[in-house]
């Protein structure tokens, strides 16, 4: 059951090489995989296929992307986990899945099964509303108005955000009807009919960015969105949490440092490549950093730890009953 | 439109195995694996729910009217097929999962000739290129698609 | 501002021999991939999206709209002639354009099924034309509610014409939602059925469950009766008298296409419900308001013509929503949303104010697909008509092996075998049994779809049925279910009445 198509894919590729061992400073010898966890044409899948043409370029072998959808990028790394090809096979994903992942349902996964070789971009999630509705495009109008009104609706699209939302609510004591959506294709049509008074965007609302259909009430980033620099984000809007998303290319941990520091080298000189930065700043709008080892794995696990303390405090994971 | 005797004891013993299945995932499978949780909208056993008991109400109507239709008709319930027709009936699907099987140590693409091969040959085919051609064309089909268009490798 | 010569300039910029040209490389590679059971239309959009990079924003579109034309009209040559649904949307096809195939008529059966598919498609993008930029936000009046009660409607449709025993249509019905269900539950995050699979999580994986119900389970019925009845191909050879399609025949099946394009634009401006919903939605009604409903499922060109007709309708009709409200309407529109990101343009309602020329030329640039795509279709029919030619013992393993191939490309490993597998056992049953798996296969493709907007229904409207009075469109369709019903029990009682009066005189 483990077996995937990548790894039987990386035996025969091993196997036509010949089993000349490849010398750590070799690497890579081969072509590799990269692996995204979400369908093809998200903006995960874009970036991912211009990351790979530039990695091509630095690392001097192809770089193939596979998609492997499913379970908000879970399927990928429940493979990922168990693969063993040394760097080879990486994922290329949003942090979401890693840290509140295996806190919501069960996975096969944890947070120390991967090594996290660098983040490469910076999510700009946030709470979206639509046009002309009664509190306006502010947060603190949104939260009177909410206060006022019980049943003010809200559509949920991740675990994560649900999660987020039920606290928010637990502090300002809101009775929100929470609905549930599938992705930003399923959000968009509910917020632009005003059938559902606020809503989660991953990165749907950079699309309405201009045309201002589609008004941040609260960014979900770490700092304010670089799109909508007058919405507040959590820390200013008096929630103590960082959900702050970084995108990430993760190896199993059991990878050789010497291949982790190639492919991060790699990565590095990705951030600055033009091509990456245009697709990830000017289209997808989300600012790219480069994040090291230590530091993302320090930031994923510190924000861990934070969801743990906040499901302790909301008394389990929300909807999850008894 | 008159059913005819077989398809009445098609659907008399159809409908008990669907009813016993039913009885199963109402009464064990829905209840332990249906999830559970507070939820405003739906349970989420619901829909799972409801489409058992469709499920039940149906085939419990099918066997009855069916078996009251084959008792009129006096004909008898069972006539249990030879052994020599089950093994007919059972050999494909014992030859497309040892394949499966094999799928999970070794790259489909290795696999294909074998797959297609064996079956023309056991489907009575004795023409050497035929067999050979059959094999190999769909072997290199997916070669090319997956190696060189797709660019996954070997599958 | 929307001056004739924008316009005009529009299709001068389609029609050079450069977009030509790459609009025909799209539809014939989209087509050939149709073709291919196993490989879909995402599939072929993620292949070709590396290779837009070097195109300019114009052909890049064109080619992958091209191409996903392309997979639609294709997927009917492989479900007419092998029974498999190249796209799962075209399972619809099969259950007429096979008999047909079968009876010796495949070349009609393809013809049939291509120019259905270039009529709809045809009109279905004048449609787009015309209506997307001032009447896309009528989607938008399309809210969970009247989603929901559509989808009810759909359901209770389709359930009453699949045909058959009524009971054993239901049953299938009942088993289709079941497995509809499995997954993370969308509301509570709950794990249902998953058994600790995380493939399992996003539900049974629909292309294997396809392919194993219609295309591998019927490897195994046709293997049952090859071995039975030694005669050689069931596909008889090309050279009957009545296997070319004349123009009386063609007129007859074009109110049927008509109609089929309506229904299939609808459900296509409608965000979210996808082509397998218009097709069998078109299929239904063609059967129900024929004048020889029992000729269906039995190779009636209608049949074939109702399904493909309103599959390629839904693809151009999804592009509505997408080009008026940056909302895509299907797996191919969020594809496209993005190759345009990557090409520097932001899909919505800006584009006709910032790339209108862009835009017109699309347009332009999707009618020419469409020609090319009956210029491709038409010739290499002869070509395809030839697998009828190949003898049944062969085409049973290759098939067999293409099923297995089709899901080991799309990575969905052993895990994926063995559920094609299982269900390659089920509709098995299903077929010798003779419960209706069409029945199944739409409860199964709606249930995922009908439960989120019936959840996001009643928390809205905090269970309140009254809210159905301020929603017309809702209530119409909630009406229209319960009519449809009654009028179903009816009329099977009366079928019974009949059956009981003619088996006891």
């Amino acid at each position: 059951m483990k077996k995937t198509l990548l790894s039987s894919a990386i035996i025969t590729a091993a196997l036509s090489v010949g089993i000349t061992t490849a010398q750590a400073d070799d690497f890579p010898t081969k072509p590799l995989t990269l692996v995204v966890g979400f369908g093809a044409g998200g903006s995960t899948d874009i970036q991912a296929r211009v990351l790979a043409n530039v990695l091509e370029e630095e690392l001097g072998q192809p770089v193939n992307v596979v998609n492997q959808p499913g379970a908000g990028g879970g399927v990928a790394l429940t493979r990922l986990a168990s693969n063993r090809d040394e760097g080879y096979t990486f994922a290329f994903g949003t942090s979401m899945t890693i840290t509140y992942g295996p806190l919501a349902t069960e996975t096969a996964y944890q947070l120390d099964d991967f090594r996290y070789v660098a983040g490469v971009t910076l999510g700009q999630s946030a709470m979206v509303t639509g046009e002309d509705r009664p509190f306006g495009n502010s947060w603190e109008e949104l939260i009177e108005y909410a206060r006022e009104n019980p049943g003010t609706s809200y559509a949920t699209q991740t675990a994560l955000d649900r999660m987020i939302i039920e606290y928010i609510a637990q502090q300002e004591g809101l009775d929100l009807r929470i609905v549930p959506t599938a992705g930003g294709a399923g959000m968009a049509p509910l917020i632009l009919s005003g059938d559902v008074d606020f809503a989660y965007s991953g990165g749907t609302h950079s699309g309405y960015a201009e045309t201002g259909e589609m008004p941040v009430l609260l960014s979900l980033a770490e700092d304010r969105l670089v799109a909508f620099p007058d919405a507040p984000s959590m820390q200013e809007a008096g929630y103590d949490i960082n959900p702050a998303e970084i995108r990430v290319v993760m190896v199993p941990k059991d990878t050789p440092d010497a291949h982790v520091e190639r492919l991060a080298e790699a990565l590095e000189a990705a951030t600055q490549d033009e091509r990456f930065i245009e697709i990830t700043e000017e289209r997808i709008l989300m600012p790219v950093v480069y994040m090291s080892e230590d530091e993302v794995t320090q930031t994923l696990t510190e924000q861990t730890e934070s969801y743990k303390a906040l499901l302790e405090e909301l008394g389990g994971v929300p909807g999850e009953g008894e | 439109m008159i059913p005819d005797t077989q398809m009445l004891r098609k659907n008399v013993w159809s409908g008990l195995g669907v009813t016993l299945v039913t009885c199963w995932l109402l009464a064990w499978l829905i209840p332990r694996y249906g999830g559970s949780g507070m939820a405003f909208g739906m349970h989420p056993q619901r829909l799972a729910t409801l489409g058992a008991w469709v499920m039940l109400l149906c085939a419990i109507a099918l066997t009855l009217v069916s078996f009251i239709q084959l008792r009129k008709q006096r004909v008898t319930l069972f006539a249990s097929p030879s052994l020599a027709v089950i093994w007919h009936q059972l050999w494909p699907f014992l030859y497309v999962l040892l394949f499966i099987v094999l799928a999970i140590y070794l790259p489909l693409t290795w696999l294909a000739p074998f797959i297609v091969g064996a079956l023309v040959m056991l489907l009575g085919e004795r023409r050497w290129y035929v067999v050979a051609l059959a094999a190999a064309v769909p072997t290199a089909a997916l070669y090319l698609l997956t190696v060189h268009l797709m660019r996954i490798g070997v599958v | 501002m929307l001056e004739l010569s924008a316009i005009t300039s529009a299709f001068g910029d389609a029609l050079t021999l450069h977009s030509i040209g790459v609009i025909f490389g799209g539809v014939l590679l989209g087509y050939l991939v149709g073709v291919i059971p196993g490989l879909n239309r995402s599939v072929a959009i993620a292949i070709a999206i590396p290779l837009t990079f070097y195109m300019s924003a114009y052909a890049a579109i064109a080619f992958l709209i091209g191409l996903s034309k392309g997979t639609a009209a294709g997927s009917a040559v492989s479900a007419i002639l092998l029974n498999t649904p190249g796209e799962p949307s075209s399972a619809a096809t099969c259950l007429d354009g096979y008999p047909m195939a079968k009876n010796g008529q495949p070349r009609k059966a393809l013809k049939v099924g291509l120019l259905a598919s270039v009529i709809g498609d045809l009109l279905s993008t004048l449609l787009l034309i015309v209506v997307v930029i001032p009447f896309a936000s009528i989607a938008l009046k399309f809210g969970p509610y009247e989603l929901a009660a559509i989808l009810i409607f759909a359901l209770v449709f389709i359930a009453g014409m699949a045909g058959g025993s009524f009971l054993k249509g239901m049953a299938a019905g009942g088993m289709g939602v079941i497995l509809g269900t499995v997954g993370l539950d969308p509301e509570t995050g709950a794990m249902r059925f998953t058994f600790g699979y995380a493939e399992l999580m996003e539900g049974v994986p629909i292309l294997p469950l396809v392919i194993g119900t219609l295309a591998l389970s019927e490897m195994f019925v046709q293997l049952d009766e090859y071995r039975r009845s030694k005669d050689g191909s069931s596909i008889r050879l090309t050279n009957n008298p009545d296997d070319n399609l004349s123009y009386s025949e063609f007129k007859r099946t074009l109110p049927t296409i008509f109609k089929s394009t309506g229904i299939g634009a609808f459900v296509g401006a409608l965000p979210g419900l996808g082509p397998s919903v218009g097709s069998f939605m078109a299929y239904g009604l063609a059967k129900r308001s024929a004048k020889d409903p029992d000729s269906f499922g039995k190779g009636n060109p209608n049949g074939i013509a109702a399904a493909e007709a309103a599959d390629n309708a839904v693809i151009p009709a999804s592009y509505i929503p997408l080009f008026g409200l940056g909302i895509p309407g299907s797996v191919s529109a969020a594809l496209l949303v993005g190759a345009f990101m990557i090409h520097g343009i932001q899909v919505g309602p800006l584009m006709l104010r910032d790339h209108p020329q862009m835009l017109f030329t699309i347009f332009a640039g999707m009618i020419v697909a469409s020609l090319i795509m009956l210029a491709i279709g038409w010739y290499g029919l002869r070509l395809f008509a030839k697998v009828t030619s190949v003898p049944q013992n062969i085409v049973i393993p290759v098939v067999i092996f293409l099923c297995l191939a089709g899901i080991q490309v799309q990575g969905y490993g052993t895990f994926g075998l063995l559920t094609v597998f299982g269900f390659a056992i089920f509709g098995y049953f299903l077929k010798k049994f003779d419960y209706s798996f069409v029945t199944f296969l739409v409860a199964f493709i709606v249930t995922p779809m009908l439960e989120m907007n019936l959840r996001q229904s009643v928390i809205l409207s905090g269970g309140e049925i009254s809210i159905l009075l301020q929603r017309p469109i809702a209530l119409f369709f909630v009406v229209a279910t319960g009519l449809l019903v009654l009028h179903l029990l009816w009329s099977s009682y009366r079928e019974y009445r009949n059956r009981r009066s003619l088996s006891s005189p």
